[in-house]
């Protein structure tokens, strides 16, 4: 027998016996075909299972950026010859060109290196120093000069793409100055805005005095238009002087800060009758000066530094009797010096501010929370700005140094307070929760409070629990312990049915269907529990009068055939009393009824349709998995209870009921998951509006449909897009917490059905 | 009464009742999904209503309600009011109209009303005056108008299908190797500025095929003034219309036609539906685009689901070692069938589309940059998305028929010198099959009546092109593809016409709830007659 081979012998001994050899190498290869498939579904089962759970990773990922904390890095600190300490400066949106406003006009210089640029002159400037300047408004600012006139002036930037190849070009353009003051006092505090209407510049002349130069432009039809410059000058009734002045871009309100501490509010919508309008202490104590004042953008929000460096946020609110009141939001985190500079966010409500000393801090004015600091070196800064893209920070010294900063933080609106609290938000009266996230300008504060939307989703679920889960716990009661079970293998398939039913169609009936049809018969059907019950009741009692015989031949546990027809006619009979009482008790007009009783509105696609269409939808669920559990009770004990004299009805209550209730409690969670994440019958079947009342008549907006809404349109990566992952994330964790909640007990209950 | 109570016999029968009600639900969705989707194929009679105040309506009546009269005495009259469906949009500016009862003074049921389905503006309900060649009329009246209509509609039906074959064919031919030659040429550019001579050869062909452009432009514009043949239709409320009959798909008249005739027409209109491309935004003509899509969705996630989750249970209960590892992912698998559906949208859109989806555009479509290619919605991260959330069903299906299978078949075969693998090949695989099958069905059946996170992984209202045509590589799977389940929501809630809209979405979801259904009837039956086998196996 050679060596390489394995000799079986099979068949009967005395036969001759068959060979049956193998060759090694094909064992060989038997062996490593079995380790191969080993190693293969080895990995793939486990790659399967990782890729399952990588989920929940990936989606907190994308979720991450929003709690990350924001963080500075600096750049580089350059300095630049100048000729006085910076009154101002600027950046363009890819941080290459920063400009400084100093005495002798605007100069334009490299952000690497500090290396000056070539600039155009401050024309008109002639002996005259700059002493002044106002807001820097998208590029836009007013120089008030030292002999009472102000420089209008605009930097522009420039970008162009040679040979594939950024290249960033300024200019500044200059308009003609204007004369504010006659007497040739120099300009230290000036507002400038181009309104509709035009030009706008206010300016303190003296210590308690103001000048209102409007510029009206009617464009002619023919020719060229005509200016008409108008000038005003107002008396302010303050305390202290003029140290900081800041006005709107629509031009409708000039807010004056002064020396003692107050912020005066002229109101300029008549433009040739300036009013003042009040005043309010806007600084952190009693006798600390205003020391500068700003808007943050969209102009609504007003943004107060102090002389001993807090820092407010205020607006203007309708109070009773329709009048506007400066109303303080937030106070930020104090600054250790006086405030010397204000710098806005071009793109969101952040704001920086920064102290004599050249702390620098980062505020988000949505959120009234300081984000970040960062510690310029030097003395005598009196000048920051915020990059256009809100990435980066610039902060002047006197001395011409520059502090570079790149900002990372792209998700500045989001705190666990904005996304879960309540918030007070640009107009509103109070704090208050509101999902909003789009609008229509690019000023627009986005609003992103989750908390109406878990709200929604909760009463969304709660609705349709409390519609499916006696429905579905006493069909299986029924099901499992008295029903037939000729009858049962035909009901269990259609329940199982009933639960593949696509949710797209079970919401579309009840948003184009059900959601008319109810509006009819709303009364009637609150009468149509009551009405189908007693009707039922009254069925059996009938029953007993029966003969006997006939009664013989429906045979026990196909009762439900005979209701099926009894629960038409209940249903129909509902209706018909519907109609009945609110002909009689609510005057023909249940809406109407609603209305004038309880205060409630009705909404066409309400709560109470998405508790119908959701209840259908959850009502398999529940009953399978309670009718499994129901079913599973050990037999013996049913026996027992029936044994020892107990009713059907009461062996099922006392024995099999309480026997279950583990079961039927992962039943109910498991279908309160899936009443949480369904998407499509929320979406079609309630209105979406995130509002937050309990009323069974009205609509909400789920997290789910929610998402399904706003995501298609949301720009990866931006903050909408992160938090709709949160608000997944959130759907996630709720429903695999329920579900394995679930899981556990039913495990535990099978432990328990083991020692019974 | 004590004893009745006591007997606890009316409780019995109140959980009865709820079962009842539950099964009359289910029941009732399904008639009622099944009546307004299957009638609204058939053509109800067109009725002329003569109104009190002399103006006449001619159109299909399509419901009757109860006006409410809230705070009316008792003992008023009811009053009732219909809605009649009037079409004629471009005429009247609304396609239905609602009558009060007691203004009609007549209702009849005039055989020469003609009801006109059009490729635009929706229905035409009117009377022939004449049938028009060009300038010359043709035929005059009801009778010779619907002979001469009988008569010229085929050639001009084949006329215009002969322009679409053009345009969709020949043209899209054209328009696809322009594109492509185009993307060629942004590549070779994005290398290097040296590949001139190559740029130069596909500008060429550039041109050429610009020249075959002109010809078939040219060719399309002979056919289209060749079908010059039109039809006037005078409608109620003394309005007129001239309509070229190669806008008509089908024009027929109700009230003139016999039961077979009906039936007839009746399964043309379901074909039609079934195999035809939609027209007016989705509220008419048919839902192919939308079913292919559909089924193609579901095949392609059959091809990733099944050979993954027999994989992923044959490791869990054929070679893991059984742990509390692996119980803890069991339920981890199990609970994954309980979480969200959009859920697992949101994963698709930042894992398989902006993840996957963009690296490959970077890596290989940088020509077609910014434009993305894998990079957005389309059917293949579609089918990714929902294999995964079906996953779970395939898994657990497999690993009940593998607990299933006595252990006794794998051990004889192991005694017998089979390898692990030979055994679970040729033993486990074999048996187990029927309910891998159970498993995929259900989860296709899942997968089918799936819309939510389809809405945000690449499903459209109107894809441009199907999934799968003639150009190379056949099977485009970055494609946005059309779905029935959202073609409901998106017909039933998104189009402005939601009255014109309602039966076809009716008919629609009829569609899909026979897909599901069907896909879910073979799975129980195929579960039934599995469990009647093993329990004979056992014994």
């Amino acid at each position: 027998m050679a060596k390489t081979t394995e000799v079986l012998t099979t068949g009967e001994p005395l036969a001759a016996a068959r060979l049956f050899s193998a060759p090694r190498e094909r064992l060989t290869r038997r062996l490593r075909v079995d380790l191969l498939t080993r190693r293969l579904v080895t990995m793939g089962g486990v790659l399967i299972i990782a890729c399952i759970l990588a989920i929940f990773f990936v989606i907190a990922a994308v979720v991450y950026p929003l709690v990350k904390a924001p963080a500075a890095a600096q750049v580089g600190v350059i300095s630049v010859k100048i000729d006085s300490a910076p009154l101002a400066v600027g950046v363009d949106e890819y941080r290459e060109i920063a400009y400084l406003v100093t005495g002798g006009g605007v100069q334009f210089v490299s952000v690497k290196d500090g290396s000056p640029l070539a600039s155009s002159p401050l024309t008109g400037l002639k002996a005259a120093r700059v002493v002044g300047s106002s807001a820097v408004r998208r590029g836009l600012f007013a120089l008030g000069l030292s002999d009472g006139r102000v420089i209008p002036a605009e930097v522009r930037f420039t970008v162009s793409f040679p040979e594939g190849r950024r290249r960033v070009d300024a200019e500044l353009v200059v308009s003609d100055p204007i004369t504010v003051d006659s007497d040739g006092r120099p300009i230290t505090r000036v507002a400038h805005v181009s309104a509709q209407s035009g030009p706008i510049t206010a300016a303190a002349v003296g210590a308690k005095d103001l000048m209102l130069v409007t510029v009206k432009e009617t464009k002619a039809l023919i020719g060229p238009s005509t200016k008409e410059e108008s000038r005003q000058r107002l008396s302010l009734p303050i305390e202290g002087e003029i140290t900081g002045l800041a006005l709107d871009g629509r031009a409708e309100d000039l807010f004056v800060g002064s020396s003692s501490g107050q912020v005066t509010r002229v109101d300029l919508r008549d433009p040739d009758d300036p009013k003042v309008a009040g005043s309010v202490a806007a600084t952190s104590g009693p006798g600390i000066g205003v020391r500068v004042m700003g808007f943050l953008i969209g102009d609504r929000t007003l943004v107060v530094g102090d002389l001993s460096g807090g820092v407010s946020t205020w607006q203007l609110l309708r109070a009773k009797g329709n009048e506007r009141r400066l109303t303080k939001f937030y106070d930020f985190v104090p600054h250790v010096g006086p405030v010397v500079a204000f710098a806005p966010s071009q793109r969101d409500k952040g704001f920086v501010t920064t102290d004599t000393s050249g702390m620098t801090q980062l505020h988000y004015g949505t959120t009234g929370k300081t984000l970040l600091t960062m510690k310029a070196e030097g003395d005598g800064v009196n000048a920051v700005t915020f990059a256009p893209k809100a990435d980066g920070v610039i902060v002047g010294g006197a001395a011409g140094r520059l502090s570079h900063w790149a900002l990372d933080n792209p998700h500045p609106e989001t705190t666990w307070r904005s996304l879960f609290g309540k918030i007070w938000y640009e107009g509103y009266r109070e704090p208050e929760y509101v999902w909003q996230s789009t609008g229509g300008t690019d000023d627009f504060e986005a609003k992103f409070s989750l908390t109406p939307l878990i709200f929604g989703t909760l009463k969304g679920t709660l609705y349709a629990l409390l519609f499916a889960i006696p429905l579905a716990l006493l069909s299986a009661l029924y099901a499992s312990q008295f029903m037939h079970p000729t009858l049962k293998t035909i009901v269990k398939p259609t329940v199982e049915i009933m639960a593949a039913l696509p949710s797209v169609v079970l919401g579309f009936l009840a948003g184009l269907w059900l959601a008319p049809l109810v509006e009819r018969v709303v009364p009637g059907l609150f009468l149509m529990p009551i009405v189908v019950a007693l009707l039922i009741l009254v069925a059996v009692f009938c029953w007993r009068f029966v003969p006997v015989g006939l009664r013989r031949r429906v045979r026990p546990g196909t009762e439900v055939s005979l209701l099926v027809p009894i629960v038409i006619l209940g249903a129909w009979l509902s209706f018909w009393l519907g109609g009945l009482v609110e002909r009689l008790l609510l005057s023909g007009d249940y809406r109407g009824w609603l209305l004038n009783v309880l205060g409630l509105t009705y909404d066409q696609r309400n709560s109470l349709v998405v508790g119908f269409a959701m209840g259908f939808a959850v009502i398999p669920i529940i009953f399978t998995i309670a009718e499994d559990a129901l079913a599973n009770v050990p037999q013996h004990l049913v026996a027992g209870s029936l044994a020892l004299g107990a009713t059907r009805w009461q062996t099922a209550l006392r024995i099999v009921l309480p026997t279950a209730s583990p079961g039927i409690f992962s039943a109910i969670m498991i279908g309160f998951g899936r009443a949480v994440g369904e998407t499509m019958i929320v979406l079609m079947a309630t209105g979406n509006t995130p509002v937050m009342d309990w009323s069974i008549f009205n609509g909400f907006r789920a997290l789910s449909a929610n998402i399904a809404v706003e995501l298609p349109e949301a720009p990866e990566g931006g903050t909408l897009f992160r938090i709709l992952f949160l608000a997944a994330l959130l759907l996630f964790v709720m429903t695999f917490v329920l579900n394995t909640m679930a899981e556990f007990v039913r495990l535990k209950l099978r432990r328990k059905y083991r020692y019974l | 009464m004590k004893r009745f109570w006591k007997s606890g016999d009316p409780f019995i029968w109140l959980s009865g009742g709820a079962l009842a009600l539950s099964l009359v639900m289910v029941a009732g969705l399904v008639v009622l999904v099944m009546m307004n989707g299957l009638g609204f194929f058939w053509p109800s009679p067109i009725a002329r209503l003569t109104l009190a105040d002399g103006k006449e309506l001619v159109g299909q009546v399509v419901q009757r309600e109860k006006i409410p009269q809230p705070g009316a005495p008792q003992g008023t009259p009811e009053r009732y009011r219909i809605q009649v469906r009037v079409g004629n949009r471009d005429l009247y500016g609304a396609d239905f109209v609602w009558v009060e009862e007691a203004n009609i003074v007549r209702r009849d049921f005039p055989p020469d009303a003609l009801l006109i389905e059009r490729r635009e503006w929706g229905n035409l309900y009117g009377f022939i005056k004449e049938v028009r060649d060009g300038e010359r009329v043709v035929a005059q009246g009801s009778g010779d108008g619907w002979n001469a209509l009988q008569t010229y509609l085929p050639g001009e039906t084949e006329t215009f299908n002969e322009i679409r074959r053009i345009e969709k064919r020949e043209i899209g031919a054209i328009n696809h190797a322009q594109e492509k030659i185009r993307l060629e040429i942004k590549k070779l550019g994005l290398r290097g500025p040296d590949g001139s001579p190559e740029v130069a050869r596909l500008q060429q062909e550039l041109e050429t095929l610009a020249a075959r452009y002109r010809e078939h432009a040219a060719s399309l514009a002979e056919l289209r003034q060749s079908s010059r043949r039109s039809l006037v239709v005078s409608a109620a409320g003394d309005k007129e219309k001239e309509l070229p009959l190669a806008q008509i798909v089908r024009a027929y008249r109700p009230d003139a036609m016999g039961l077979l005739a009906k039936s007839r027409l009746y399964l043309s209109r379901l074909w039609e539906f079934v195999a035809g491309e939609p027209r007016e935004s989705n509220t008419e003509g048919g839902v192919l685009p939308a079913l292919f899509g559909t089924v193609m969705m579901v095949i392609i996630m059959s091809l990733f689901v099944a050979p993954l989750g027999v994989l992923a249970a044959f490791y869990l209960r054929e070679y893991a070692k059984q742990g509390p590892f692996v119980s803890a992912v069991r339920i981890a698998v199990n609970n994954l069938a309980g979480v969200p559906s959009i859920v697992f949208g949101v994963f698709g859109v930042g894992f398989f589309i902006y993840l996957i989806g963009g690296s490959i555009d970077r890596l290989f479509y940088p020509e077609a940059l910014p434009t993305p290619t894998f990079g957005t919605g389309g059917i293949l991260w579609a089918s990714l998305t929902l294999a995964l959330l079906t996953v779970p069903v395939v898994i657990v299906a497999t690993e009940e028929g593998l607990a299933a299978i006595p252990g006794g078949m794998r051990e004889a075969s192991l005694a017998l010198g089979a390898t692990k693998f030979e055994t679970t090949w040729r033993i486990v695989l074999p048996s187990v099959m029927p309910s891998i099958l159970t498993g995929l069905i259900l989860a296709m059946a899942r997968a089918a009546g799936e819309v939510a996170p389809l809405m945000i992984t690449g499903v459209v209202k109107l894809a441009p092109a199907l999934p799968i045509d003639g150009f190379w590589p056949f099977v485009h799977l970055e494609r946005k593809f059309m779905h029935l389940g959202f073609h409901i929501y998106d017909v039933g809630f998104q189009s402005p016409n939601v009255d014109a809209a309602r039966p076809m979405v009716y008919t629609t979801a009829l569609l899909l709830l026979l897909v599901v259904l069907v896909l879910n009837l073979t799975a129980i039956l195929l579960r039934s007659r599995l469990r009647k086998k093993y329990t004979l196996s056992i014994i």
